[in-house]
């Protein structure tokens, strides 16, 4: 699927003291299969945006379009259009309402109108997907879950829909250490297996570096970078200037440049900061 | 958050938000009996442009003001059939054995105006006064009950804190519902009971996240060592000044000559 944003502007409780300007002017161009990151601080947009494209809010101005069609448009088309796009929100646990882990899960593929057969299919698969035994975990209380589990049986209510488009808003914030590489280990092959468009929204550098191919920097609304994970992340004026923390194993490849090693600064991931130093430290000593 | 509410307080300077929020308590709980003692033309069109010229004081955004009515919407309707069908009078048109008369077209039309007159008062007061002025202005007017027994610091707290969630409920409702529709949940059904059904995906994680949040509220007033029973002091005090006797003096001045106009009357 083709997602274009065209000039989008979004404004927060129009015409009371409450006010606010969320998005301003965002321009953006999404292909089939890529893998998107949307990356600013607290109160940049990056929600707001997402769920545009999601096709949940209608811009104040600007345009979202989804394969050419409007996503906020009331048509069958729309609606066609609006179903291939899936959109986890953050903390998608808060909005777990049923008995069971199962009717959970069916809930959205039920909603697509599906045969039995079909959901029990889909239930299945999502909760392997995920992680999740479907034989023990079918006929829990997901309110009995942990909140890691909790956090799976969500997500896997939204791959339920088999989305072209999968949209998943900080989907490991408040997880450990482990969850989170796990999750994310996850996300990569479920992306990797389906060729589906995946937008991950995060403020986690590290997290972005491990699963995106392509980075977009909004500030107050705006966008003010958008191009290849490497070059974006690696650009410590530009993510300072965009009130973000610059990758630590960029921080120390510029030290270490300043101090006069021959090394390249755009390593994002500190196991390719190690290969980086350690091939520098083996030029020094003569070693090839 | 996409409207105002009635009880969402609005940060903002006027002449109405520097009042002593026990002098706008008083004055509002006067405010807010008047209508029903003022039944006539004159006395209703005095107190509306009070309303008005207060509404103005307290540069609430005026239109977001009028939206507010719209929450009773429901009961303002039924009041008006109510008054419409049970006033006695001169018939208007006769429906089988049920009467709409002329009488019971205006009695109704003039609840309507003054339930919405109460709503302005009321939202116009928590506008202009945070949760917490509101809070400490109840306790000082419930004040003297606290020697009869009532909790009445008890109750200042459950007040502050009922208003203090107030926006953040309607929030959460706002994201939940959007979540559930991204799920392909149809929260628009035209059939009633189907509508009641569809909302069960929404308000089950309100009541769940509701008392979470009250849990968590309970320890973290725990945890700084917050005992209802205790006498607290306070950080702010309460200092009434001129403008606020003025403002006082205002309210029953108008009040009186409501009151006095329906006499005349």
């Amino acid at each position: 699927m083709l997602i274009r944003v065209e000039d989008l502007t979004y404004t927060y409780a129009p015409g009371t003291p409450l006010e606010r300007a969320a998005l301003r002017g965002v321009s953006v161009e999404i292909g089939p299969g890529e893998r998107v990151g949307i990356l600013g601080r607290t109160g940049s947009g990056k929600s707001t945006l997402v769920q545009h494209l999601a096709g949940l809010l209608e811009p104040t101005a600007g345009r979202v379009w989804l394969n050419d069609v409007a996503a906020h448009g009331r048509t069958a088309a729309a609606r066609a259009q609006r179903r291939r796009v899936g959109l986890a929100f953050q903390y998608p646990e808060d909005q777990i309402f049923e008995r069971t882990v199962f009717r959970e899960v069916a809930f959205g593929p039920r909603n697509l109108g599906l045969e039995e057969a079909e959901i029990v299919t889909r239930v299945r698969w999502a909760l392997e997907m995920v992680g999740l035994h479907p034989a023990e975990m079918e006929e829990r209380v997901p309110f009995t879950l942990s909140g890691g589990e909790m956090r799976r049986v969500a997500l896997a209510g939204i791959l339920g829909l088999r989305p072209e488009v999968l949209i998943l808003d900080e989907p490991t914030a408040g997880l450990d250490p482990r969850g989170r590489r796990e999750l994310l280990a996850r996300v990569r092959d479920w992306q990797e297996e389906t060729g589906l468009t995946l937008i991950l929204v995060s403020h986690d550098l590290d997290e972005l570096a491990r699963v995106v191919e392509r980075v977009v920097v909004l500030e107050g609304g705006r966008v003010v970078a958008d191009g290849p994970a490497r070059r974006v992340l690696s650009d410590g004026q530009l993510l300072r200037a965009a009130g973000l923390d610059v990758p630590q194993p960029v921080l120390l490849l510029q030290a270490l440049r300043e101090a006069g090693w021959e090394v390249r600064t755009d390593r994002l991931l500190p196991e390719e900061a190690v290969a980086e130093i350690a091939q520098a430290r083996g030029l020094l000593e003569g070693r090839p | 958050m996409n409207m105002l509410l009635p009880g969402m307080y609005v940060a903002a300077d006027s002449a109405l938000h520097r009042l002593d929020p026990r002098v706008k308590m008083g004055g509002a709980l006067l405010l807010m009996a008047l209508p029903f003692a003022a039944q006539s033309l004159g006395s209703t069109l005095l107190f509306s442009v009070f309303v008005a010229t207060v509404a103005l004081l307290s540069n609430a955004p005026l239109l977001a003001l009028l939206r507010t009515l719209r929450t009773v919407l429901w009961i303002g309707c039924f009041m008006f059939f109510f008054y419409l069908f049970t006033t006695p009078g001169q018939p208007l048109v006769a429906l089988g054995g049920i009467g709409v008369t002329w009488e019971g077209l205006l009695a109704g039309a003039m609840q309507i105006y003054r339930l919405c007159l109460l709503v302005i008062v009321a939202s116009l007061l928590t506008f202009t006064t945070s949760p917490a002025q509101l809070a400490h202005g109840l306790e000082a007017l419930l004040g003297p009950l606290g020697r009869v027994g009532l909790p009445v610091r008890e109750l200042a707290m459950v007040l502050t804190i009922a208003l203090r969630f107030v926006p953040t409920l309607f929030g959460e409702v706002e994201k939940i519902t959007r979540a559930q529709q991204a799920r392909g949940a149809d929260l628009r059904s035209r059939r009633p009971w189907q509508r009641v059904r569809s909302w069960g995906p929404v308000f089950v994680p309100i009541f769940v996240s509701a008392f979470r949040r009250a849990e968590e509220l309970a320890t973290a007033m725990e945890a700084r060592g917050f005992r209802g029973a205790q006498r607290r002091t306070r950080l702010v005090q309460l200092h009434l000044t001129r403008r606020d006797l003025a403002a006082s003096l205002v309210v029953l001045v108008v009040s009186l000559a409501v009151l006095g106009l329906e006499r005349l009357a």
